[in-house]
């Protein structure tokens, strides 16, 4: 079956052919460059203690990926913030001062003109989606940034902070909630 | 308001919550309902489809993007793998 190649247990040629791969997975996912780092690090430790556990049916590369997948989780969980230390509502375009008295919407979604087109303007963008997760409160943005950039489940989620499912969309829905607003007060209107 | 008919409030939540899950047959009708009526939650539902396109933009670029390890990183990781081999 798979020789040579494929049974390929000297972990520093993994690291030759694989780091670069495994730290854009990881950078992708986390979002300073040392985290990633050291998870690509962790990531070739751990599948070299357990490298008899490799069976070959997966490639090399998708099996280190799958590690990588469980460190980035670790590391989350790890990160885990306190419980109800911030209320979303008291955000000023928090859900519970979005809507009036009979729920309809009292600061209502403004007309966003055309998508970014370019390359440049879609960066930019991004880079103002990431200042808007940094004033979140911590556990929402983590949240959010697990299910959205990291593709992470909705089951999945609700494990990681150990929450109802119905929670967990609540989180979610909020963190859209302070992420659209945030947007559309800095990037779709202004500051002029 | 009749129960059966969703407040924009409601779908709101709806119209995330259905990123996250598959709904209900009756509450996905319920959205579809209040969206013929509403131009606003229609706003709203294109925004959040449209913000999180980009996210997924971004894990595509970012996984494909020239980033790479650096050198130094690469030597300190190289070194403690070397360890471990002993």
């Amino acid at each position: 079956m798979t020789t040579g190649k494929g049974k390929e247990t000297n972990p520093i040629t993994w690291l030759e052919k694989y780091g670069d791969t495994l730290y854009r997975f990881a950078r992708a996912r986390v979002r300073d460059s040392f985290t990633a780092e050291d998870l690509v690090q962790e990531t070739l430790l751990a599948a070299y203690r357990s490298r008899k556990k490799f069976s070959g049916r997966s490639t090399l590369k998708t099996w280190l990926i799958g590690i990588l997948r469980h460190k980035i989780v670790d590391y989350y969980r790890k990160q885990k913030p306190e419980q109800g230390e911030e209320n979303p509502d008291d955000f000023v375009y928090g859900s519970g001062n979005m809507f009036d008295a009979k729920e309809k919407w009292k600061v209502k979604p403004g007309d966003w003109g055309k998508d970014p087109e370019n390359e440049y303007e879609r960066k930019e963008l991004m880079t103002m989606i990431h200042a808007c997760l940094d004033e979140m409160p911590k556990k929402m943005s983590l949240a959010y940034t697990l299910r959205e950039l990291q593709g992470v489940s909705t089951d999945e989620l609700c494990e990681l902070f150990q929450t109802r499912k119905n929670n967990c969309w609540v989180i979610l829905y909020r963190a859209r909630m302070l992420l659209r607003r945030c947007l559309e007060i800095n990037w779709f209107q202004g500051p002029k | 308001m009749r129960h059966w008919i969703f407040s924009c409030k409601k779908i709101s939540l709806l119209i995330s919550e259905s990123m996250d899950r598959k709904l209900p047959l009756y509450r996905r009708l319920g959205i579809k309902l209040h969206l013929m009526m509403c131009y606003l939650c229609r706003r709203y539902k294109k925004q959040l489809l449209f913000i999180h396109s980009i996210l997924q933009t971004e894990r595509t670029i970012d996984e494909i993007d020239s980033a790479s390890l650096s050198p130094e990183a690469r030597e300190k990781i190289k070194k403690r793998l070397e360890q471990e081999k002993q």
